[in-house]
């Protein structure tokens, strides 16, 4: 018996080594070089070898570090940054986070002022409180409305100038037995495009300032304007604008509908430009959601990559490598190719880098180097104009509870509720 | 012999599994609970490494927080139609299938599968199924019966539906294998004594099968209610809470406060009400059905 018992606990005690040693097998880390984790997301566009690819090419000027890739689970990275933060194990290099979000609990480094100064071409663009925390290495503009020519020259139909045209073009389309707007309605990000077109064109349109008056509580959800450009989007639902089962659309097949001509137009962001293929790029254009006067708006973003964790075992090695990471042209190039992201880098012009574009491309960043009423696209910015936490899901569910629901006031006013209690007022 | 000795007799070595299973079960399970709880007193926020006590505050915010009694409305309709369509099927499968050939235990396995298999990979499953493109408008349309594809997962009810068809599906298979143990415990001479009394086979189910299934009819109901009353994972991948938000479950928004609005002490708030309204139907329901065990 005696026996029977020392076997026992001898196999448990083997048993529970071999399981706090299987938490620790890892590949060591070679002498002097230090390890660094990097959290990326994956898309279509953003596959795993673009991510091992971009590390290898960042790491040629940054000796001595090793860089552990980290996956988030889904394209949501700021919440599974939280999810480890949490655990107390925020990777040290971040992909694409929402910084606002961390800044506050000074878990994230600024690059220096100098560095922006010379590199980018607008290096205050994302600013946070007067800092930067994700350098500024390429733009969107979102939403732009891309259209099928071919099915606006069937239907004899121009370009829409205002937003009466607008209107007329989306009736005359119905009529014609044309889906007259593609929506990718089964995600609230994908879903939110139209409203953060509406509401970036005509409201921020008017007041570049409106995020920061109503963080201030000048400003409300509530407001006329807003309303009236909310009502926008319900005038659209009611014009039949939008295929019936538009909200059970996922992203993936919104854009296969679109290319594939099964609708005349779809407000995206410009990465969409990257799904379009140069055969196709002749039977696509684009243009800015109108305002009612015609003025013309740009919702605009300034994107960039890493952000660089203040908890780093070597913060300076991991700035290092964010620098490098964000000035590599082959990154830019595959962003620019694959992700319709427009440069700002400020001493390399396009066609540096060497990237096959369309003339949708060419088009569309010309608007970013042109002087035009440039705004915060809402609920998208990483900058001060930031929505509080929370807030940018709750705007974009918006967009599809008035396929449904078309009190529009009281759905402003439960936003500005939320609104308030997220950002502690 | 005196109960010492006995004990002296024990094989006491199984006792370090024993304690193993405990530490397990206080480490990732008690102790989390309490975590959670003492959280559920504070204004802890994930990206924060300090927080503030905050007394009774996050649980004053559970009456009021419209959003949360929408998720328990939601996550309870969900719940009493999985449970009741579940036993229903899964009853009516068992009956089916309840025989002793190869055959039939080859279809007992299959039904099972659902279950097996993980709700992240079974809503992928169904996601491709029920997209507006999917399989089923597909086949609805090859077969005629529907010109336009419907939108399974495109407006408030239909993703409801869907939804609550997905869940039921899972748990049928549950439900299935349980009656089948159930239904193989009855005694066959308890069959063929309602025989010869002239019962036929209504009668039969009525006066035998179902009194004698009972346990199996209470464990199907309290483990299809506690399970469904934390579904999280079939909703994040069939419908993502949507369209929107008529699809979060309480466990989803849940998850939503803690990672996306950064209020760790609210959510913790929200998961002990969860935990008491699970725990306590969970302990109604059973006491009512023992009850009814024995009056059967």
């Amino acid at each position: 018996m005696k026996l029977l018992r020392r076997k026992i606990t001898a196999a448990v005690a083997v048993a529970a080594a071999l399981t706090l040693t299987a938490c620790s097998t890892s590949e060591p880390t070679p002498a002097g070089s230090t390890e660094l984790s990097f959290l990326t997301f994956e898309t279509p566009a953003l596959t795993a070898k673009f991510w091992d690819d971009s590390i290898t090419d960042a790491l040629k000027t940054v000796p001595n570090v090793k860089i552990k890739k980290i996956t988030a689970p889904t394209t949501d990275r700021n919440a599974y940054a939280k999810q480890l933060q949490a655990t107390g194990q925020l990777p040290d290099i971040l992909a694409s986070i929402n910084p606002k979000d961390f800044i506050d609990a000074n878990l994230l480094t600024a690059f220096e002022q100098d560095w922006l100064k010379a590199n980018f071409l607008l290096p205050e663009a994302n600013n946070i409180k007067g800092k930067t925390y994700i350098p500024p290495t390429n733009s969107q503009i979102l939403p732009m409305v891309f259209y099928n020519k071919d099915i606006f020259a069937k239907n004899n139909l121009t370009v829409p100038k205002n937003w009466a045209e607008f209107m007329s073009v989306v009736t005359k389309l119905k009529a014609a037995g044309v889906t007259p707007i593609e929506l990718a309605g089964a995600e609230p990000w994908s879903a939110s495009m139209p409203l953060v077109g509406l509401v970036s064109a005509n409201v921020l349109g008017k007041n570049k300032n409106w995020i920061q008056d109503r963080y201030a509580g000048k400003t409300k959800f509530t407001d006329a304007d807003m309303a009236a450009a909310v009502q926008k989007q319900r005038d659209l639902i009611a014009a039949g604008a939008f295929a019936s089962g538009a909200l059970g659309v996922n992203y993936a097949d919104a854009n296969k509908q679109f290319l594939e001509g099964k609708s005349a137009m779809y407000p995206m962001g410009s990465w969409f430009i990257g799904q379009i293929k140069p055969d196709q790029a002749k039977s696509f254009g684009t243009f800015m959601l109108p305002t009612d006067d015609g003025s013309l708006v740009v919702p605009f973003n300034v994107g960039g990559t890493t952000a660089v964790s203040s908890k780093a075992p070597d913060v300076a090695k991991a700035v290092a490598f964010a620098k490098s990471w964000s000035l590599s042209p082959n990154n830019l190039k595959v962003l620019i190719e694959t992700d319709g992201a427009f440069p700002m880098l400020k001493n390399v012009k396009l066609q540096d880098f060497g990237a096959t574009v369309t003339p949708v491309f060419t088009d569309a960043y010309a608007l970013v180097g042109q002087e035009n009423t440039k705004v915060s696209s809402i609920g998208w910015v990483n900058n001060d104009d930031a929505l509080p936490p929370g807030v940018s899901d709750l705007f974009y569910a918006l967009s599809q509870q008035l396929f449904t629901n078309g009190d529009v006031a009281a759905q402003l006013s439960a936003l500005d509720k939320a609104w308030d209690k997220a950002a502690g007022k | 012999m005196p109960s010492a000795r006995r004990a002296a007799r024990r094989p006491l070595g199984l006792a370090a599994f024993a304690w193993v299973a405990i530490a397990l079960y206080l480490a990732f399970l008690i102790y989390p609970v309490l975590q959670s709880l003492l959280m559920s007193f504070t204004d802890r926020n994930p990206l924060r490494a300090n927080s503030n006590f905050v007394g009774l505050e996050n649980y004053r915010e559970l009456v009021v927080d419209e959003r949360l009694r929408t998720t328990l409305v939601f996550t309870i309709t969900v719940v009493v139609v999985v449970t009741l369509v579940a036993n229903a099927f899964g009853l009516g499968f068992a009956l089916l299938l309840n025989r002793q050939s190869l055959n039939y235990r080859i279809m007992r396995t299959l039904v099972f599968i659902p279950q097996v298999l993980s709700g992240v990979i079974v809503a992928f499953i169904w996601r491709s199924i029920l997209t507006e493109n999917g399989l089923l408008n597909a086949a609805l349309q090859q077969m005629g019966l529907v010109t336009e594809p419907i939108t399974w997962l495109g407006s408030t009810q239909m993703a409801t539906i869907s939804l609550c068809a997905v869940v039921s599906w899972i748990t049928i298979a549950f439900a299935t294998v349980v009656y089948s143990a159930a239904l193989r415990s009855v005694p066959p001479s308890l069959y063929e004594a309602a025989t010869v009394d002239g019962a036929g086979p209504l009668r039969r189910f009525r006066h035998v099968t179902f009194p004698m299934i009972a346990p199996g009819t209470t464990i199907t109901v309290v483990l299809c209610l506690i399970t469904t009353f934390k579904l999280y994972d079939v909703i994040a991948v069939l419908t993502g809470g949507g369209p929107a938000n008529s699809t979060q479950s309480t466990a989803y928004y849940l998850i939503q406060v803690a990672f996306t609005n950064n209020l760790f002490g609210y959510s913790s708030a929200i998961a002990m009400l969860l935990l008491v309204l699970t725990a306590g139907m969970a302990y109604v329901i059973t006491h009512l059905l023992r009850k009814r065990e024995g009056r059967l």
